[in-house]
């Protein structure tokens, strides 16, 4: 059976579909009740109710809806690090890909959002034809320059309008606390905020044996530094940032991932899509 | 610090090696494309401080190793402590102490202070400042400045051999003070090579004063002291006062007074060989020394009854200090002990002429002439060993005036008596004031007993001299030495300062019964009269015991004095212990007896003798081997292999962080 790609929140779709929508539809699945307030179409009106308390309430069904799939990637020059064959950018690719095509599968909406100066701004349509485009926009995109991670995510969470699975590819190296700003942000937005930090094991590390010149790849100062000298200080800084962002994950409930580019990605999918099985059937 | 190969520090910027090295890798590492620069940003900045000062301190240990090897080529020799340092001056004046506490002796070696502190001076002077300097020499013996081709020259030269005279440091001083000023000698380095005893260096003179002064006054001036002021051991020491040649109708013998000491810090018994040798014959006798001192007076030694003259010496046996190991003395029919006294007034010369013929030692024969002024000209200036001046006092050009000066330069004596008539001229920085009466006589308050006319005698009874009484006292003016003060503080008896071997006193009162006691009572004028008679019969007669000196065989011709024994170098005679003669002159001569003191400076005296000045101080022993300046190379080395050890340390890579790396 394949694994569905569900949302955690409710979702306002323009189609009927697989997800739960926050307006009373007219789907199997009781709801609640309330009020019957002037206005009300009589019809949804519970009279066994009624006989029983002498009070007229509206008997609620859940609606199901559509889910919009919005594919945020960051494309700073930072996620070119990785391995010769296989950048950080590339497995974001596999992952926002195969997202979006189980979201597609699903006739959910899909839409692309590159977060960099320029740009890729897709809305999320439905539609294999719309898929096609949001992949090929994604074939497209090679990641460049310094990272405007924090504005694109706040500039995201002003553009899209209607509540969406926000999924955001990055490596996140902004401190954790302006971090937690953006994803406010897009929380208050209603979004369901899923992230996967994506990270290599060098980076966590820093285990190199010599000294070198080490360039930044979003086009900042190069440091030298040697590595026997400061890599225990290196890898305090690196325990320090991950446990504030563990902080930031528990204050703001989203779907957070931390992914090392050695795993496979579909294990890593897998994981991710168990988990929101996992959470509907928990309802 | 010098170096034997200078020429080598040219390549000292070659220690910059390892920055310049430091710099290359900076810019030849390889390049990572990193992306986590905000991680490694941090780290940058926790490791800031640390790194930083290690990266430096690696760099510093590097650039001191590398240095260190330059340094060791370039072979360095230091001082080290010596002062050594700060290049080389202009001229090096070394000031010798050859007085004869310098032969102290290393017993194992047989190296006397003079010898090794010579030794390690021109080893030193040789290896540091080598010909670069204009090398001179002035040493206690002639004073005199000797230019010197070389260091090694300091070793061979005659002038730096042992002698048996006292030093007179601030002499030695005052020659290199007026050798620089005269030569405008530039940047200066003075040794001094002294065992600092305090007979030499006279710190209380007002010299020192004046030389502070003068020295203050010279720019790059460096004053450095070696001093050997150890002393020796269970040193003993033996002096001849008095030899005597006694001649009864069976036998004639030598009569000597003499003392031998030792220590002062032995106490312990000791049975000590005396060892007499008279005229080539010895004589070995034994004495037991119980405490510091041990005199014998009267000793007597058989000579053959024909043997009118000759010469001998009393000899210890051998310790750390030989100089003072051994004593000449000659001997003679003694002389007539002759006294002239120079008066108008009978009254005064009778008593005076009375106690001069009287015999003090039964065994000298005693003469004395009464002769009026006018006829001063008539005294048998060789013969007489007292004058007793009841004149006028002569006018310093006068030739009456000259002869009493020369007579004090031969080594005699003159008292000096105040005449009723007033007289305004001085002698020898002295002169007669006016007459005062007491109508109560004068009592004599205070008076030296230890040394001088009134000393106390042999068995160390004093005088009566608290007994002399005074009515008329001539008021003595002028510098000089107290002898004696009267009631108030007024000066009795003078004693003239006067440069030489001779003796001036002045009396402040007549000895008849008009103006004191002194010729009623006549022990005291009696007992100082004849020690006046003594002191200026020393160098009377055709055998004299005098003290090495520059001016112990006068001023004449030195080679004409032939020497007993070893042959000594004609400029030297005067200054070597034994026994010289010419003609029917037959002179001992030995070291002078404070010599034998063995106190010295401490660093307390040395400090205010030199106070302002730069100088400092190498405290040498004469055992000690080790050389004043060496080869410093093996000192670069251990800082070369501390530096590389140093290094080593700070980039011996960190320990392995013993937590997981995060998130693996």
């Amino acid at each position: 059976m394949a694994l569905p790609l569900n949302a955690r929140h409710a979702m306002l779709g323009g189609v009927s579909g697989k997800h739960r929508s926050p307006v009373r539809g007219s789907s199997l699945e009781f709801a609640q009740y309330r009020k019957y307030v002037p206005g009300d179409d009589t019809r949804r009106l519970d009279w066994r109710t009624w006989g029983r308390s002498d009070r007229f309430y509206i008997k609620e069904f859940e609606a199901d809806t559509n889910l919009r799939l919005c594919l945020l990637m960051d494309t700073s020059g930072s996620m070119n690090y990785g391995p010769a064959d296989s950048t950080r950018f590339d497995y974001a690719r596999k992952l926002a890909g195969t997202l979006g095509y189980i979201a597609a599968q699903q006739g959910d909406a899909v839409g692309l959002w590159s977060l960099a100066e320029k740009s890729v701004e897709i809305p999320a349509k439905r539609g294999a034809s719309h898929l096609g485009l949001v992949l090929d926009q994604m074939a497209g995109i090679q990641p460049v320059g310094g990272t405007t991670l924090l504005t694109a995510l706040h500039d995201a969470a002003e553009k899209i309008r209607q509540r969406a699975l926000v999924v955001i590819f990055s490596d996140l190296f902004v401190p954790p606390a302006e971090l937690k700003s953006a994803i406010q942000h897009l929380r208050f937005r209603k979004h369901d905020v899923a992230v996967f930090h994506l990270l290599d094991q060098q980076e966590l590390d820093f285990d190199f044996d010599r000294p070198a010149r080490f360039i930044d790849m979003e086009g900042g100062e190069a440091i030298l530094a040697d590595p026997s000298l400061i890599a225990r200080n290196y890898r305090e800084a690196v325990r320090q940032y991950l446990h504030e962002m563990d902080e930031l994950v528990r204050t703001t409930g989203m779907d957070y991932q931390r992914v090392k580019l050695h795993e496979k990605y579909d294990d890593v999918l897998a994981k991710f899509l168990l988990a929101r099985v996992e959470k509907k059937g928990g309802r | 610090m010098t170096f034997l190969a200078p020429a080598l520090l040219f390549a000292l910027p070659l220690a910059a090696l390892p920055v310049i090295i430091h710099l290359i890798h900076l810019y030849r590492r390889r390049q990572v494309k990193w992306a986590a620069m905000m991680f490694l940003q941090m780290a940058q900045r926790m490791n800031k401080g640390l790194s930083r000062l290690r990266q430096i301190l690696i760099l510093a240990f590097r650039v001191l190793a590398v240095a260190a090897i330059l340094f060791v080529i370039t072979r360095p020799m230091a001082g080290g402590l010596l002062g050594l340092t700060g290049g080389v001056p202009d001229t090096v004046i070394v000031l010798l102490d050859r007085s004869a506490s310098m032969e102290q002796q290393n017993l194992a070696t047989g190296t006397s202070k003079r010898a090794a502190g010579i030794a390690k001076l021109a080893q030193a002077l040789r290896d540091t400042v080598g010909v670069r300097s204009k090398l001179v020499l002035i040493e206690n013996g002639h004073l005199q400045p000797q230019l010197l081709e070389k260091p090694e020259s300091l070793i061979d030269l005659p002038l730096t051999g042992p002698t048996d005279t006292t030093a007179d440091v601030p002499a030695l001083l005052q020659g290199a003070l007026d050798y620089i000023t005269t030569n405008q000698t530039g940047r200066t380095d003075v040794w001094v090579l002294s065992d600092l005893r305090q007979s030499d260096w006279d710190a209380g003179s007002g010299r020192w004063q004046a030389l502070r002064s003068a020295f203050a006054t010279l720019k790059g001036l460096r004053l450095h002291l070696l001093s050997y002021a150890q002393p020796a051991a269970q040193n003993l020491a033996v002096s001849v006062q008095r030899v005597v040649r006694n001649e009864t109708a069976g036998k004639a013998e030598l009569l000597l007074d003499l003392r031998v000491t030792r220590d002062a810090s032995s106490h312990e018994p000791m049975e000590l060989p005396l060892r007499f040798v008279i005229n080539d014959v010895s004589s070995t006798i034994k004495v037991e020394m119980k405490d510091s001192q041990l005199v014998l007076q009267g000793h007597a030694i058989p000579i053959d009854k024909t043997t009118k003259r000759g010469a001998g010496r009393v000899e210890l046996p051998a310790d750390a200090s030989p100089a003072d190991n051994v004593y000449h003395f000659v001997f003679d029919e003694p002389a007539v002990l002759q006294s002239v006294i120079v008066s108008d007034d009978e009254a005064e010369a009778g008593p005076l002429q009375a106690a001069l013929e009287a015999a003090a030692d039964p065994t000298r024969k005693y003469a004395a002439t009464v002769l009026s002024p006018a006829r001063a000209a008539e005294i048998a200036w060789d013969d007489v060993a007292l004058i007793v001046w009841h004149a006028a006092l002569p006018k310093a050009d006068d030739l009456i005036g000259k002869q009493l000066m020369n007579h004090l330069s031969a080594g005699r004596s003159i008292l000096f008596l105040p005449t009723e008539s007033a007289n305004s001229e001085a002698f020898g920085g002295q002169h007669w004031g006016a007459w005062s009466s007491e109508s109560k006589p004068a009592s004599v308050e205070w008076w030296r007993n230890d040394a001088g006319l009134l000393a106390n005698t042999r068995s160390g009874t004093a005088l009566p001299v608290g007994d002399v009484e005074v009515s008329r006292r001539c008021e003595i003016l002028g510098e000089g030495t107290p002898l004696a003060r009267l009631t108030g503080n007024l000066p009795l008896l003078m004693r003239a300062d006067i440069p030489g071997d001779g003796n001036a006193w002045f009396l402040g009162t007549l000895p008849g019964s008009g103006s004191s006691s002194l010729a009623r009572d006549g022990v005291v004028m009696f007992a100082m009269l004849h020690r006046a008679l003594n002191e200026g019969a020393r160098s009377l007669g055709r055998a004299q015991q005098r003290e090495a000196g520059t001016a112990a065989l006068g001023s004449g011709d030195l080679s004409v004095w032939k020497r007993q024994g070893q042959t000594v170098l004609s400029s030297e005679q005067p200054l070597r212990a034994g026994v010289v003669e010419k003609g029917d002159k037959l002179v001992a001569l030995n070291r002078p007896l404070r010599e034998d003191h063995p106190e010295t400076l401490g660093k307390a005296a040395l400090a205010e003798l030199f106070a302002g000045l730069d100088y400092h101080v190498i405290e040498d022993q004469v055992e000690n081997d080790a050389s004043l300046a060496s080869e410093i190379w093996r000192t670069f080395l251990f800082v070369m292999a501390l530096a590389l050890l140093g290094e080593a340390l700070l980039c011996m890579p960190a320990k392995r962080d013993p937590q997981p790396s995060p998130a693996r």
